[in-house]
């Protein structure tokens, strides 16, 4: 079933996402637009993420009372929503790190005797 | 909620910002402002979808899912009325007969007493050396273990909780249920009255004796009207002026709540109104009272005990004469007052445990029957099932809402199973149940019944929905979109085949069970007994409460004896001091010669009636050796007995027992004579081993008050009047109390009541599950038939007979019932080991009542299979050939 692949290929983008969204706040808080730039920035503009997905991985981590949310001034002094890493958000950035270098590590390690195999 | 509200309100702006800002961060690029808006969109994806995706991580999706669940469910429910009606019905009898039930479970075990902190009430049994138990504690006992108890009690009081006395009031003569009790009765129980005060708590040591009465609730509004002014009134009890005090709370019935209480007097009274012997606050010999006690705060019963077995010990060292203590054991109070004997099964608990198994199989017949129902439905929704599949409904949630569907069920059929029990429960409290005694007879329904009918409900729609949403959902896409839904249901058709043959078997088991049931009621009531209380009419009558002494007592008793022996329609004419099943029995301890007790059991005693001559003729019970009870065993000639057989066998071992003798522990100058065995009879209970018994002259061993009992030739109910102004043209003030015929005087808590009740019962709920069986064998058959319309049109095309066909249906049928009938016999087999513990008089596998059951569900089966059958006959080929 095409639907169920779509869906885990969604939910591991989501994963990264959300983490990606942790790294950056720790740096201090933000809003929206600011963060997708920073993302966008930082990984050299490799990640394309899809602005607007942004919004509902922001939500979910509020709803995890993972980040919080305030009302603050933008750069262009206009009203905007700052959002801010919590505590909780905090632990769960470290937990999300190691386990998102356990991934990275165990795929390399499949990933590159599968090369070497490939190739010889 | 709130959360999730207010976050997405600002949801739009906030997207409206930042593409607001993405377009300025282009146009600082050096972009035209159309091309920087349209590049910023086109950054940003779909609004739309973003706003979705974002507001489904703030909703409760299973809720939301529920709700679409639930319109569709009542959608679906509506447009197939009958079905719907059907299945609700199906589940209201038996979520019903359930709460009805457990109604009554609940008024019988688990529904405190109606007093503050009810779980700190507990009563006190005394367990004598020679093992028996008894509530009875005399009076100084009483006091001491009141005021030697205070650490774990916080009140004790002393009840002599079930009297029948004669109140009059303005000329009007009529009975009133009493309990005397000592002043702190109510304080202890923790009851306010409704009107006016309680008997004043003692004072010292006296005796508390003011001629004071406090009414029950129900009794004042019923034999009073309840009259706001009636404290201060003055009425007589027994002949003896009271002055009215005060009006129990409505709702509380005494310490046995299940019968009502309609009077309390102070203990003292018990003097003179009643037969409680005037030293009775001295004597230790006497059992005067039950005792009642309220645990201390925070008190644990198990806490209380290890008091309780100091006192006793203390005692019955400082008394040993009289104290023959080996245990005061505590126990909570229930509702259906102190046990006289703890160690003995509660009868109440056992069947209430039984009727609750009973019920919960006639609910599981109701959840077969309704799971066959949507069996059926769900091969007519086959197709519907398939589509939904195809366009991407996870099987979970198919099976989510079919179960959505039979839980709607369930719960329309909770609503109407409350409403029958309702009716039906109170019609069971309005059941005459032709005592004497004011049965409070209270089903009413508290929480505890509603959550069980819930729980019931829920449990019932997942039971009835779980296999049809099961099946209804592993459907091969295929098959089912392609080929005619007619070949695709096999299936089904085994499953409901064998839903039904479960049906089939529970049913029969449960008609087995209720049948046995049944029956060893009848035989408890008709061969049971050792006597015989047909035609057997019952007066208490009390010369000590008349004024009489002893000498006066027997001389009247004597002439009372001739006077109604010359009465036309009366055979004979004797009196005892206690009747079989009655409220009260005496027992006394023994000395018996050459008798050794085996270790563990306490010394000789044996329980006994006094009787006049002819006793055993007017109840019926056979002198199997020896004679019985004579004229000439005056009160000056030796003392003799007529002991039971049970008492034979269990001291003299089954040797001859004529001519030996024994010593009675309160009268050791003079050694009984046994003359004669009595075949055993029921003389405490109905239902546990004869005990040791015997029969003693009333001319050696007088007592009062004494039940004259006749053996008439016409109906004994049609002679009361006639004997009772016999009764008083010798004794005008003779107490007459008790009138009634010895099968009514059975239906006591100790005798037959709770078996009449439960032999009703039992037969009504073995109808509902025949019924219930009826319908399921009815609609497989007669579905399964038009299943197969079709294919016996072929076979008729082809040139079967309509006998043919019938037979084919019938046997299809008989397949089913027969495979029903194995495993319900299976079943009842089982079930006999269990339900024959309490079967009297017919073992657990009476082949009567399983052939009678067997033969009587057969018959009505194949009935049911029979319309569908001819229905089938009847088939037109040809238009069976073009149903499709």
């Amino acid at each position: 079933m095409s639907t169920k692949e779509q869906n885990e290929r969604i939910a591991l983008l989501q994963g990264t996402l959300d983490l990606l969204i942790l790294r950056t706040l720790l740096l201090g808080p933000a809003h929206g637009h600011a963060i997708a730039k920073t993302i966008e920035f930082n990984s050299d503009d490799v990640l394309q993420v899809e602005q607007g997905s942004l919004y509902p991985a922001l939500h979910r981590l509020i709803k995890r009372r993972w980040i919080s949310v305030e009302e603050g001034t933008s750069e262009n002094n206009r009203r905007a929503k700052f959002y801010r890493l919590t505590a909780k958000g905090r632990r769960q950035l470290v937990v999300e790190t190691s386990k998102w270098d356990k991934l990275a590590g165990a795929i390399a390690r499949i990933l590159r005797p599968a090369e070497q195999e490939g190739k010889s | 909620m709130r959360r999730r509200k207010r976050m997405l309100e600002d949801l739009d702006q906030d997207i409206r910002d930042h593409i607001e800002m993405e377009t300025r961060d282009n146009i600082e690029r050096g972009m035209s402002p159309e091309e920087a808006r349209y590049a910023a969109l086109r950054k940003f994806g779909n609004v739309t979808r973003v706003k979705e995706e974002t507001r489904e991580v703030w909703s409760f999706v299973w809720l939301e899912q529920l709700l679409q669940d639930l319109r569709y469910g009542v959608r679906m429910l509506r447009k197939s009325p009958g079905f719907t009606a059907v299945a609700v019905l199906t589940l209201a009898l038996g979520i019903g007969a359930n709460t009805a039930i457990f109604s009554m479970v609940d008024w019988l075990i688990l529904r405190p007493l109606p007093v503050a902190k009810a779980e700190q009430i507990t009563s006190l049994a005394l367990q004598e050396i020679s093992g028996g138990y008894s509530n009875g504690f005399s009076y100084p006992d009483f006091e001491d273990i009141r005021d030697q108890s205070t650490a774990v009690f916080s009140q004790v009081a002393g009840v002599q909780p079930w009297e029948m006395d004669g109140l009059s009031t303005e000329g009007r003569d009529e009975p009133i249920w009493t309990s005397y009790v000592t002043g702190n009765f109510f304080e202890t129980m923790g009851v306010k009255p409704a009107l006016g005060s309680f008997i004043l708590p003692m004072l010292g040591r006296s005796v508390n004796d003011e001629p004071v009465l406090v009414l029950g609730y129900s009794f004042w509004e019923t034999h009073f009207s309840g009259d706001p002014n009636i404290i201060g009134k003055s009425v007589s009890i027994n002949g003896h002026p009271v002055t009215i005090i005060g009006v129990a709370p409505k709702g509380f019935h005494g310490i046995t709540p299940i019968m009502d209480t309609q009077g309390y007097l102070p203990l003292g009274m018990a003097r003179v109104t009643s037969d409680l012997k005037s030293n009775f606050a001295t004597d230790r010999k006497s059992a005067a009272v039950a005792i009642v006690a309220r645990l201390r705060p925070g008190m644990k019963l198990r806490e209380a005990q290890p008091a309780l077995n100091v006192i006793a010990r203390r005692l019955s060292a400082q008394y040993p004469a009289t104290d023959k203590l080996a245990a005061i054991r505590v126990y909570p109070l229930g509702p259906i007052g102190p046990p006289s004997d703890p160690t003995a099964p509660n009868m109440i608990r056992l069947m209430g445990a039984f009727f609750m198994i009973l019920a919960g199989l006639v609910l599981i017949l109701a959840c077969l029957n309704v799971a066959n129902l949507l069996l059926a439905r769900a091969s007519a929704r086959q197709r519907e099932m398939a589509v939904r599949a195809a366009i991407g409904g996870g099987r979970s949630r198919l099976i989510r809402q079919l179960l959505t569907e039979s839980l709607l069920l369930a719960l329309l059929g909770c609503a109407g199973g409350i409403a029958l029990g309702l009716v039906s429960s109170h019609w069971l409290s309005s059941i005459n149940l032709k005592t004497v005694i004011p049965v409070t007879l209270d089903f009413q329904f508290d929480w505890r019944v509603f959550a069980y009918a819930f729980g019931a409900a829920l449990l019932t729609g997942l039971l009835a929905g779980i296999v049809p949403a099961l099946r209804a959902t592993r459907v091969n896409l295929n098959s089912v979109l392609h080929e005619s839904a007619r070949t695709a249901t096999a299936g089904h058709q085994r499953t409901r085949s064998a839903l039904v043959v479960a049906q089939v078997g529970g049913s029969l088991m449960l008609l087995i069970v209720a049948g046995l049931f049944v029956r060893s009621l009848l035989n408890i009531k008709h061969s049971n007994l050792g006597f015989d209380p047909s035609r057997v009419l019952n007066f208490t009558i009390d010369p000590h409460g008349a004024g009489y002494d002893e000498a006066q007592a027997r001389d009247f008793l004597h002439s009372l004896l001739h006077r109604v022996r010359a009465l036309p329609g009366v055979e004979t004419a004797s009196f005892a001091t206690t009747v079989p099943l009655g409220y009260y029995s005496f027992g006394m301890e023994l000395k018996i010669e050459g008798y050794q007790p085996p270790p563990g059991h306490g010394a000789p005693s044996a329980g006994y009636n006094a009787v006049s001559p002819e006793y055993f003729g007017t109840m019926h019970i056979p002198i199997v050796r020896g004679r019985g009870i004579l004229d000439s065993d005056g009160q000056t000639s030796a003392r003799v007995a007529v002991i039971n057989e049970a008492m034979a066998k269990r001291y003299w071992h089954g040797e001859n027992p004529i001519g030996r003798r024994f010593i009675k522990i309160d009268d050791p100058k003079h050694p009984v004579e046994i003359v004669g065995v009595a075949g055993n009879s029921r003389t405490r209970n109905i239902s546990s081993p004869f005990g040791p018994y015997m029969y003693v002259p009333f001319a050696q061993h007088y007592e009062t008050p004494v039940t004259l009992q006749l053996r008439t030739s016409l109906p004994p109910g049609t002679m009361g009047h006639e004997v009772v102004s016999v009764i008083h043209s010798l004794a005008p003030a003779m107490p007459v109390f008790d009138i009634q015929t010895m099968t009514e005087a059975l239906d006591t808590l100790n005798g037959l009541m709770l078996f009449q009740f439960g032999a009703a019962l039992a037969a009504s709920l073995g109808i509902l599950g025949f019924l219930l069986a009826l319908v399921g064998v009815y609609g497989v058959v007669s579905y399964a038939a038009n299943q197969r319309t079709h294919e016996i049109g072929i076979r008729m095309a082809l040139g079967a007979q309509p006998g043919d066909v019938r037979k084919f249906i019938l046997k299809q049928g008989l397949y089913v019932v027969a495979a029903g009938l194995g495993l319900g016999l299976l079943l009842s087999l089982a079930a006999s080991r269990i339900v024959g513990n309490f079967l009297v008089g017919v073992r657990g596998t009476d082949p009567l009542t399983y052939a009678i059951v067997a033969a009587l569900l057969t018959t009505v089966a194949l009935a049911a299979c029979y319309i569908p059958a001819r229905r089938a006959m009847r088939v037109d080929p040809m238009v069976a050939l073009r149903h499709e």
